[in-house]
């Protein structure tokens, strides 16, 4: 298995390209691999014979796994001093295991645990020792309300294993929530000027809010910043991270510099990863590296919301819907198209105040920036 | 010398040195042969200054003779009295292999006559030693009804280890590992103490995997469990510190709590002590495994001189680490 | 025991029990190899038939506390070290009335207490152990001695010479002694060594040595006497070779075809017990009559034996598991 990024720690074998016994040329593609980030094909490291599947399709390994021996000449050799696994992942299918280890056995015995019913996280789908006491756990807190409540894992329930995305961003999301303080602050900004300025041009409100952003940062440095283990990081770089939905999850392109980009080009790179993130054919360098990060959750209506920090970064910037309210202007009230702005803010680095002036600045930007000048 | 430290740090080797120098003042019986141990002080200087201590007739400067030497060491505690044999490198305890395995071994289950006897062997890697001054023998003792086996990893298993090996009945193997020899260092109580044979000790508790070793293979489990603890990964480290007898109670116990295990030894894979504690946690274990049990061991090779090959023969940290994860995500 | 190198220097007593030995050792073998040819004695039987004046002689020549680490061919040596007849039998039926309680066999027995070691099947390891007995008795200051033995074969092995240069370089109170008896199994001397006499390799260590007849026991005794003595009295080691002639073949079930007879023929004359009644006439300590009575006390000895080790149990499966490790108590103080 590549090393598909720094961070990546393992990837799942969507599909060999090349079947057992066939020939392959260099570089042509071997097969698909997903990782938490990016889906890929890996092109093959030589030509020669595809000799053996070690790891089959819809299995997960770690980084540095031998998937599959490829006889080139000299045939490629594999030196592993960890012995036994490998073997017995070959034995495995391509859909969850069946093949329940001892313990598991054991406790499924002992505890009157149905194994088909409980979900596998080891490799491959593995129902591990710890799944069947978190299954027993489960139980017995069932057990313990006083309603009748449906056994878990009933034949009604759908039971979706997770996928390597789904248990990245759990394990992300928990970290973030232990590590940072999180601390809320929210704005309201006046859209009605930006309303004027789409007029006629095909931009989302995203360049604009960048934009904005950008230019707090210039102002407020502290939250573009990481905490470090030797002091607070102030990045001189502006790497916006734009949160990006996906049908099963959620991916944060990165776009890089975005101080010294224009709203055009802003809106190009918004788009270009977007729909890519969503086709999971995004670069592992392009989702890394970000400094501050934006999630656009307003697209369903949603107000208000006090997103998770993307660490090692500070702060997250929430914007809401758009919405035409009633607002004093001056002594009148007039209609406008207004929408709430959350920051979600690490305390540890920023100060209510700071975070507080950071919001002012891009309130203002959002209302008073001549965008002709930023186009 | 005799005097306790109480606050001084002793290197591994000066607390074999305090072991042996403590034995021989308290218990006249004890005396030592090897080669080059007198007026040198040994190869590694463990018995500087015994010579003009303790004297030629207990302090042996002796033959090139490993098999002869053993033999009279043999004899010798049939006698009564209590000889502590230095092997000047493990490697050479081949040569007496006939006598320790056929004579000492056999020696009280045939015909009841206790051979108390030490045999002090200087083994392990990672010293640039090459194929015949870096060997782990333990291997081919280990699989030797009669003897005992003990391998130490700190200064203070070493000195209460070899303090039990000369007041132990029976033959025993100290197997002190060179490459440990003058890198750790510990302050050592300043009262008497022994450390049991028999007994293993856990060198740091964790939930996930445990991993059972011995000798300088302990250090490689401690760094290994060090940078997996950063992604939570926790290892329950065991220090057998006695091979034969196993201590299978903790090792048992602690499998029963992780339900995965890996062995780290730097001997050879094939029919090293790793292959016989994997068959006993699958046969007393087994209803409590949750994955593989996985052996990391020096490859089937004699043990190379160049530095790049002995580096990529000794098992890392890193092969710990690769292992565990994958152990752990298993 | 009194001075002088002649036969009439040893005491009648002395060589009259020297005689007895060697009837009782000819006769223990004898019935041991009827019991053998009978399927009552499993595995390996080796005599010392023809040579029984060397572990006669030698061991006749130590006091009680000093030590004996014989061979194979060296029953005579057993027997006065204590071991009796009964338990000689019994150790080769398996039974747990033999000094290894049915963990060994044929002529593996020893006993500590005793002052006789229990050789193991790799011949001259004996001698380096022997030689740490010694070194023992030399650490301590004690005026004891050790005698061993092997045979021709074994002083091939590296641990002869390492036994005999360490007990030379550190002047052990340790005697050496070689059962010559001309074949290895079926190994000619001519294919063992390049020399023609054994007592030659004691040279190379700087090490006296002597060459004696071993079919005499008086001989051998005397020699073995002398030897003890400067050992005793800080003198070093000696190397004893004993030519001799091993008559029957390696084990009872090897029929050494490969030795000429007319060599048998030669050294059929030179019995050790012919021989040694002979001397017993020549000096007057002995006739046909006390002969008659020794054979007799042997008898009843030997039948007292082999009543002994019939009584005696076969030891339970389960005490394989026992006495693989010693406790304190079981060593030596």
């Amino acid at each position: 298995m590549p090393q598909l990024g720094e961070s990546i720690a393992e990837g799942t074998i969507v599909k060999w390209l090349i079947s057992q016994g066939s020939s392959v040329g260099r570089d042509q593609p071997l097969l698909e691999v997903e990782t938490d980030k990016v889906a890929l094909e890996i092109p093959s490291p030589a030509e020669g014979v595809l000799t053996e599947i070690v790891v089959p399709e819809g299995e997960t390994v770690p980084v540095g796994t031998l998937l599959a021996r490829l006889e080139s000449s000299p045939p490629a050799k594999v030196i592993n001093r960890v012995g036994g696994m490998v073997v017995h992942l070959k034995d495995q299918g391509g859909k969850a295991d069946t093949h329940y280890s001892p313990v598991v056995r054991q406790l499924a015995e002992k505890h009157g645990v149905d194994l088909s019913k409980v979900p596998g996280t080891g490799s491959g789908g593995r129902v591990t020792k710890k799944d069947v006491l978190d299954c027993v756990g489960h139980q017995e807190r069932q057990k313990g309300k006083s309603e009748v409540s449906e056994a878990w894992g009933s034949q009604r329930d759908e039971l979706v294993p997770f996928t390597p995305m789904r248990k990245t961003i759990a394990e992300r999301m928990i970290a973030s929530r232990r590590i940072s303080a999180h601390v809320a602050t929210f704005f309201e900004a006046d859209f009605v000027n930006i309303d004027k300025f789409r007029r006629g041009r095909s931009l989302t409100y995203l360049p604009f809010l960048i934009k904005s952003v950008t230019d707090a940062i210039s102002q407020t440095p502290m939250v573009n910043a990481s905490w470090e283990e030797q002091g607070i990081m102030i990045k001189k770089s502006i790497h916006i991270g734009i949160a990006v939905a996906l049908a099963d999850g959620l991916l944060v392109p990165v776009i890089r510099d975005a101080d010294r980009k224009g709203l055009q080009q802003l809106a190009e790179e918004v788009r270009d990863l977007a729909e890519r993130a969503r086709a999971k054919r995004l670069a592992p360098e392009e989702v890394q590296g970000g400094t501050f990060t934006i999630t656009n959750h307003g697209g369903l209506g949603s107000l208000f919301s006090t997103p998770i920090i993307h660490q090692p970064q500070v702060a997250i910037l929430g914007m809401g819907a758009v919405q035409k309210r009633a607002v004093v202007i001056g002594e009148a009230i007039g209609i406008r198209p207004m929408s709430y702005l959350s920051l979600s803010f690490d305390h540890r680095v920023i100060d209510g105040a700071t975070a507080d002036r950071f919001m002012g600045n891009v309130k203002a930007g959002l209302e008073h920036f001549d965008w002709e000048k930023l186009l | 010398m005799t005097t306790a430290m109480t606050t001084q740090e002793v290197t591994y080797l000066e607390a074999i040195s305090q072991a042996l120098d403590e034995e021989m003042e308290r218990d006249n019986r004890v005396f030592m042969m090897g080669e080059d141990i007198g007026i040198l002080g040994g190869a590694f200087k463990v018995t500087e200054g015994f010579l003009d201590r303790y004297g030629e007739w207990r302090v042996l400067d002796t033959p090139l003779s490993e098999s002869g030497i053993v033999g009279a060491a043999i004899g010798a505690a049939m006698m009564g009295l209590r000889p502590v044999v230095e092997m000047q490198f493990a490697d050479f305890i081949s040569c007496a292999f006939d006598q320790i395995t056929e004579v000492a071994a056999k020696n009280h289950y045939r015909w009841g006559a206790a051979v108390p006897m030490v045999i002090r062997a200087p083994f392990g890697g990672g010293v640039h030693g090459g194929p015949f001054h870096s060997e782990c023998p333990e291997g081919w003792f280990f699989h030797s009804p009669g003897l005992k086996l003990v391998a130490p990893s700190t200064p203070y298993d070493a000195k209460g280890l070899l303090k039990a090996a000369i007041r132990d009945p029976n033959p025993v193997i100290y197997f002190e590992h060179k490459f440990l020899y003058r890198r750790i260092k510990a302050v050592l109580p300043a009262e008497e103490y022994i450390v049991p044979i028999g007994k293993a000790d856990l060198r740091r508790t964790g939930t996930d995997v445990s991993v059972i070793t011995y000798g300088a293979m302990v250090y490689v489990a401690l760094e290994a469990a060090e940078i997996l603890a950063e992604d939570g990964i926790e290892l329950e480290v065991i220090d057998l510190r006695t091979l034969a007898p196993l201590d299978t109670e903790l090792v048992y116990e602690s499998v029963r709590k992780t339900s995965k295990a890996i062995i780290v030894h730097e001997d050879h894979k094939t029919g090293g002590i790793g292959a016989e504690i994997a068959a006993r946690l699958t046969e007393d274990c087994f209803e409590h495994l949750d994955g593989p049990i996985v052996r990391i061991a020096a490859p089937d090779t004699p043990v190379p001189y160049s530095a790049p090959l002995e580096e990529f023969f000794l098992p890392k940290a890193a092969d710990v680490v690769s292992a565990a994860r994958k152990l752990a995500a298993y | 025991m009194e001075k002088g190198n002649a036969p009439r220097d040893i005491k009648r007593s002395d060589l009259f029990q020297m005689y007895y030995f060697l009837r009782l050792t000819r006769s223990l073998e004898e019935r041991i190899t009827a019991l053998y040819r009978q399927g009552r004695i499993m595995g390996g039987v080796y005599t010392s038939h023809g040579m029984e004046a060397i572990g006669v002689g030698y061991a006749s020549a130590l006091e009680k506390d000093d030590i004996a680490a014989p061979y194979h061919r060296d029953m005579g040596a057993f027997l006065i070290k204590g071991i009796t007849p009964g338990e000689v039998i019994a150790h080769y039926l398996g039974r747990i009335g033999g000094p290894t309680k049915g963990k060994d066999g044929n002529v593996h027995m020893g006993d500590l207490n005793r002052g006789v070691f229990a050789f193991v099947s790799h011949l001259a390891d004996n001698l380096p152990v022997a030689t740490g007995a010694a070194l023992a008795f030399k650490i301590r200051g004690e005026r004891r001695v050790a005698i061993t033995n092997t045979g021709d074969g074994g002083t091939s092995r590296g641990d002869f010479h390492e036994a005999m240069n360490f007990a030379s370089v550190r002047q052990l109170p340790v005697v050496f002694f070689c059962c010559n008896n001309q074949y290895a199994y079926s190994t000619p001397l001519k294919w063992q060594m390049a020399i023609r006499d054994v007592a030659d390799r004691a040279k190379a260590y700087g090490m006296p040595s002597e060459i004696v007849d071993g079919n005499d026991v008086a001989a051998v005794y005397m020699a073995a006497r002398r030897a003890v003595a400067k050992a005793r009295a800080g003198g070093g080691p000696t190397f004893i070779e004993c030519k001799t002639m091993r008559m029957h073949g390696h084990s009872e079930h090897d029929a050494a075809k490969y030795v000429p007879r007319e060599l048998l023929e030669e050294w059929k004359h030179k019995d050790p017990i012919v021989k040694a009644e002979q001397l017993l006439r020549q000096l007057g300590y002995g006739n046909e009559e006390s002969f008659r009575e020794v054979g007799e006390r042997v008898r009843k000895e030997i039948e007292i034996g082999v009543e002994f080790a019939e009584k005696s149990l076969l030891p339970e499966g389960p005490e394989v598991l026992e006495g693989v490790f010693a406790t304190e108590e079981k060593v030596l103080s």
